[in-house]
């Protein structure tokens, strides 16, 4: 399908503020008599507090005030709103303590050397309790308890299930387990957690923050602060990235406000790389035993999965990665029987939470992992034994989703004829291969919001000009270009003739935010719908004037109002709204446009599905792998902006290959042990693999124009890829990530044992 | 945050001398400072008087003739060092060590004298200056002296530096006839610091027989240190495999490597045999077109 | 604390401040001047966002004291831009899409232009060394070394519109 301009080669709206370094992000922003504010953290895993002197700090000259737990109304909050007992942090705690680096104290002062000075001052009285940090270890009976009354530290449980698994394993003809340890990964966004809050006498807040969500903000503020959700205002007009770890309500966000509440005067706080690490929230590491069944000829019959979760001290977004991880794990394949039983245990750990791929990657290592070594026992062609047990369009997930468009298949043909193409591999070389499949957002409601997921307006001035106010949240990933996109091929005008509006709560509306990969496909339709709303009003004039025939259709292409059948046949738009606004008694023209799914299974609306291919060089001396060529086939329904699309992929690829064999968040008694940029190891431009992208089309009924998402899944394969890569390579595997030398080593050596 | 210090910019190596001598041990030298204001910041470092020399002109060069040697001045920066036709030319194991080191921003403002200073006992100079053969110029008040390499570090972090001293200068003999040297680091980011590294620079006899050796190990102990057992080895032999494997065997045995997040002791002693035998092996094949 | 006296031409412009000289160049920049194109990310001299240029040379703001900068010039991202023509790295940036939440931008962009301006016929290898120094978390680097490789073409030369 030809758009004019979905699927087109379409520059990013904010490009010139944001190479000119007119871009303005929460550090950049300075308000009249701003303070500077600074964490107290609690240099403790578990520990009840005592006791908060803050006599000290407060007579430093240049402080003004300091405020801890009991400044507070001492609300557990949390994200998953509809389940109270899910609701367990309070963000500066009242009784104790369950983390090193939890907030304990902030303080504010006019410089933040002065601030910085003041947290040695504060002195905090602890009794030290017993900690608990690995999963394994707090289950068992006689692990400390992280939080009063939840036996066995299990926080969280999950089950999915469908087809009679015994018969399944029975039917099977051969049947594998396997044990995985998926690690931690953190967010890493170039800008730190951040916030400048600012309460007046009014008794109105408004919050400047890096955050992929203002309207999950504004409501979870009201709900600490005691507030109207319509006296918070929360402002993010450019965010430097959030990948998952910034819609939840953090200690930038909560301390500035609180703090500003004491003092009637703007706080900000912004994170250090080292705060950012210790003190905001990681991907959830995992256990995992999958145990699987299938038939001689590849058939997949059963598929069995336990999954144990690090959760950290809080519930975050981790009730929701325990489910996903499970659901996904059974992707993109269809079984005959499937269960998956998740637990999330508290430990003493920085919580964990949802990171890009939401529990999906661990997933997808695991069972492709897995997969590949089957395939290779049972003699199968990798990519055959993919394809015969692939899901198909119209293929039902028993009990939770309708697979509505797919184009798995053709994502594996392509991908097998590239491998074929690069033909015999020289000596350490291997060319993994993953699949895997996506949701484009989430049907859940578990922040019980009463308004509709996703929200937009769309306003025609008289200029023809369009404002577009969204509230889905830019972070990078182009949602505005995207919704300007939609709106201008829906009504028929131009990019450039669209203004968005994002980033207010003040001046937008309600969306649920950047996450769960939901914007293209939610806030899309939003857009979209708001956009045919304006254009109806606008062709009813246009109707009206040119009086056609009543056989015939109006449409706007490219500023031009026309007839379907006689496109030569029409009226400049520009012209035509000047006339429809005087006969609207002069009123804008408005079009509301607004998205909830209904009815549509227990997951998503719509799933993307990719294939990729990871081409490593490893030296089997030392274990060092090295990234040569990864190429990703995958369908994203109708793609709206492939600048964003291309930029998407080759981004997860960098955060998806590091997650596989280059970052790591080791702990010791549950203190993170390299919080900083030399001992957390990204991957940089010469580590980076050259890309490829081969889209393949295909046509989603619940999306915009057909797209669905694409973010988040093309996060899911590549650690997967990395690990069947190396089983291509050197015929080892490592069930443990990241996939470092020394481990590919011990792997090697473990191999030359047994043989 | 870094605490506050009274600073003195030096414009000539007299008055920096003096500053030092003035205030001693309440002072510190700071040049490109990429090294120092990072332990300035975390506090792990204070001081009283910053003595600031990275405008000491005078101390910013590169020098060669063939019977001297190679001297580079203490603030030349390692962008300078990578980036001289003189050096690629007659010292390429340096301008290659330098393209690795940290990244271009760093190098350019960063300072060969203070890298050495800063005594990292991973950072990538010292064992190549080392295996060269290296020494250091070193300056006071009270007059000048020259320090090898080999003696240069004492322990983790610490030079042989006395107080009122500064470096001035770092020397590199000229390479004997049939000389090669070869540097690597093992790390998975091409900038990073190494997780262990070996330079090696071998003068062979004719063209088969090894006349000198000279290992240096990096980041497999609390300094940078010869691998003396495993040069000798070597001297007055013949390359082959089973030598190769003897000389890495050896190496191994000397180092001694701490554990950390980025790699076991095991493993650290695992590259260091690997690393010895493939820059022996390059040294000597560079050695043999010399 | 005394304060010392700074000389600092910064995007062709004379300033003159007192400052205390343990006072970092990005602090210069972002705090005093107010230039807050360049940002922070770090503070282990890793991340690159705070690169600018003194003198020809890209140098990361955070390691450099500014009193070392005393009588120099430095160029920011702000400087790129003249009166509202685009550098042609900067239109590069725009047409390959090398940027998405912008955070690393203006490090990527003054590491560029040193780079290009240093050896305009940059190989791709080059390149992705020129840009070693410089983190980004959201584009995979590949559309920052593709717009960087397009300008030393020639795609980009300032003669044209």
């Amino acid at each position: 399908m030809k758009y004019n301009i979905i699927n087109t080669h379409t520059h990013n709206i904010d490009g010139v503020a944001k190479v000119t370094g007119r871009a303005t992000y929460t550090v950049d922003v300075t308000l009249p008599g701003m303070l500077y504010g600074r964490i107290l953290r609690s240099p403790h895993p578990h520990a009840k507090i005592i006791n908060v002197d803050a006599s000290k700090a407060l007579a430093l000259s240049g402080v003004k005030g300091v405020v801890t737990g009991k400044d507070t109304l001492g609300v557990k909050q949390g994200i998953w709103r509809r389940y109270s007992e899910l609701c367990d942090e309070q963000i500066l705690p009242l009784e104790k303590v369950r983390y090193i680096g939890e907030p304990v104290a902030a303080v504010a002062a006019i410089s933040e050397e002065i601030a910085e000075a003041a947290l040695d001052l504060i002195e905090v009285e602890y009794e030290v309790l017993p900690a608990v940090y690995d999963a394994m270890e707090a289950i068992k009976k006689e692990a400390p308890l992280v939080h009063e009354g939840v036996e066995r530290n299990i926080n969280v449980t999950r089950h999915i299930e469908w087809g009679d698994l015994e018969e399944a394993f029975e039917q099977s003809e051969y049947i594998r387990e396997d044990w995985f340890k998926c690690s931690g990964q953190a967010h890493m966004c170039m800008e730190t957690r951040s916030a400048v809050a600012s309460y007046t006498p009014e008794g109105k807040l408004t919050v400047w923050t890096s955050t992929q969500s203002p309207y999950y903000m504004q409501a979870l503020l009201a709900g600490v602060l005691g507030m109207k959700e319509s006296d918070v205002r929360v402002i993010a007009h450019y965010v430097g990235g959030g990948f998952g770890g910034k819609f939840e309500l953090d200690g930038a966000q909560f301390c500035a406000s609180v703090l500003s509440m004491k003092l009637f005067r703007p706080v900000k706080i912004v994170f250090t790389r080292e705060e950012d690490f210790i003190a905001s929230k990681r991907r959830t590491p995992m256990y995992y035993y999958v145990r699987t069944g299938v038939k001689k000829d590849g058939t997949f019959m059963a598929r069995e999965a336990r999954v144990f979760t690090e959760g950290g001290a809080y519930t975050s977004m981790g009730a929701t990665a325990l489910y996903l991880t499970g659901f996904f794990h059974s992707f993109p394949y269809k079984w005959q029987a499937y269960r998956y039983d998740g637990y999330r245990v508290y430990t003493n750990t920085l919580p964990s939470t949802s990171m890009r791929g939401f529990g999906a990657p661990q997933a997808q290592f695991c069972s492709e992992t897995q997969i590949d070594i089957i395939a290779k026992e049972l003699g199968i062609d990798r990519f055959e034994i993919r394809r015969m047990n692939g899901h198909t369009t119209n293929y039902e997930v028993p009990g939770q989703a309708t697979i509505a468009s797919c184009g798995l298949e053709q994502c594996i043909n392509k991908i097998e004829e590239w491998v074929k193409s690069r033909g015999k591999l020289p000596a350490n070389r291997g060319i993994g291969i993953s699949c895997y499949g996506f949701m484009s957002g989430g049907i859940f409601n578990w922040f019980d919001t009463p308004y509709s997921f996703s929200s937009a307006v769309v306003t025609i001035n008289c200029d023809g000009k369009v404002d577009l106010h969204v509230g889905c949240q830019e972070i990078g990933q182009g949602s505005n270009t995207t919704m300007a996109m939609i709106c201008a091929e829906e009504l028929g005008v131009r990019v450039e003739d669209i203004r968005v509006h994002s980033g207010d709560t003040a001046e937008c509306p309600p969306d649920l935010g950047a996450w769960g990969s939901r914007q293209t496909l939610m806030a899309g339709n939003a857009t979209k719908m708001a956009a045919a709303d304006a254009k109806r009003q606008l062709l009813e004039f246009a109707t009206a004037k040119m009086g056609p025939n009543i056989v015939y259709d109006l449409d706007i292409k490219d500023r031009w109002i026309h007839l379907v059948a006689r496109p030569e046949r029409g009226i400049d738009y520009f012209e035509l709204v000047k006339e429809a606004l005087r006969g609207k008694e002069g009123q804008r023209i408005m079009g509301r446009g607004y998205y909830t799914p209904h009815r549509k299974g227990m997951i998503s609306p719509a799933y993307s599905y990719g294939v990729q291919a990871l081409e490593i060089d490893v030296d089997p001396e030392t274990g060092k792998i090295s990234l040569l060529n990864c190429v990703t086939a995958h369908d994203c329904g109708q793609p709206v902006n492939p600048l964003g699309v291309h930029g998407q992929l080759e981004g997860a690829i960098s955060m998806a290959a590091g997650y596989g064999f280059l970052e790591d968040l080791p702990m010791e008694d549950g203190k993170i042990l390299n919080p900083n940029l030399v001992d957390y190891k990204l991957i940089r431009a010469p580590e980076m693999p050259e890309t490829e992208v081969i889209e393949i089309e295909t046509y989603e009924p619940e999306g915009p124009f057909g797209a669905k998402e694409a973010g988040e899944g093309l996060t899911n394969p590549t650690a997967a890829a990395l690990s069947t890569a190396l089983y291509e390579a050197l015929g080892i595997t490592v069930k443990q990530l990241p996939i470092t030398p020394e481990k590919v080593l011990n792997a090697l050596r473990e191999k030359a044992k047994e043989a | 945050m870094i605490k506050d210090f009274k600073y003195l910019r030096a414009s000539s190596v007299k008055e920096a001398l003096g500053f030092l001598s003035q205030h001693k041990e309440e002072s510190k030298i700071i040049c490109g400072g990429q090294s120092l204001l990072i332990l300035l910041r975390q506090g792990l470092v204070a001081t009283e008087y910053l003595i600031d020399i990275k405008q000491v002109n005078e101390l910013s060069y590169i020098d060669f003739d063939a019977k001297k040697g190679l001297r580079m001045g203490a603030t030349t920066t390692h962008r300078t060092i990578e980036k001289s036709d003189l050096i690629k030319k007659k010292y390429k194991v340096l301008s290659d060590m330098e393209r690795y080191l940290a990244h271009i921003q760093v190098r350019n403002w960063g300072t060969i004298g203070g890298n050495l200073a800063h005594a990292d006992p991973a950072g990538d100079p010292a064992p190549v200056l080392m295996a060269l053969s290296g020494s250091i110029k070193v300056g006071s008040a009270k007059g000048e002296r020259t320090i090898s390499l080999d003696d240069f570090y004492t322990d983790l972090f610490e030079t042989a530096l006395e107080e009122g001293e500064m470096i001035l200068e770092v020397q590199v003999p000229a390479l004997a006839p049939k000389t090669g040297a070869a540097y690597k680091k093992f790390n998975i980011l091409e900038s990073d610091q190494g997780i262990i590294s070996v330079a090696a620079c071998v003068t062979l006899n004719g063209g088969s027989t090894c006349k000198e050796a000279r290992i240096c190990l990096g980041n497999a102990a609390p300094t940078v240190i010869r691998a003396k057992q495993a040069e000798a080895k070597l001297k007055g032999q013949k390359l082959d495999e089973g030598l190769l494997e003897e000389v890495g065997l050896a190496a191994v045995a000397e180092c001694d490597p701490v554990a950390d997040i980025h790699a076991s002791e095991d493993f650290r002693r695992h590259l260091v045999g690997i690393f010895t035998k493939r820059m022996v092996k390059q040294a000597w094949e560079a050695a043999k077109k010399a | 604390m005394e304060r010392h006296l700074l000389r600092i031409t910064v995007n062709g412009q004379e300033h003159e401040l007192y400052i205390n000289p343990k006072t970092l160049l990005v602090e210069v920049i972002r705090d005093h001047l107010g230039l807050t194109g360049t940002k922070r990310g770090c503070e282990t001299v890793s991340c690159g966002a705070c690169t600018m240029i003194v003198e020809g040379m890209s140098v990361k703001g955070c390691s450099v004291l500014a009193m070392q900068v005393d009588g120099l010039k430095v160029t920011t991202v702000e400087g790129l831009e003249d009166h509202g023509k685009l550098h042609p790295i900067q239109k590069a940036f725009i047409d390959h899409g090398s940027y998405q939440c912008g955070f690393c931008t203006s490090g990527m962009l003054m590491s560029s232009k040193a780079l290009l301006d240093e050896n305009p016929k940059a190989t791709i290898k080059e390149i992705r060394e020129g840009l070693d120094g410089n983190l980004c978390r959201c584009t995979g680097y590949n559309s920052i070394v593709r717009a960087v490789d397009a300008v030393c073409k020639g795609q980009y030369r300032e003669d044209e519109a």
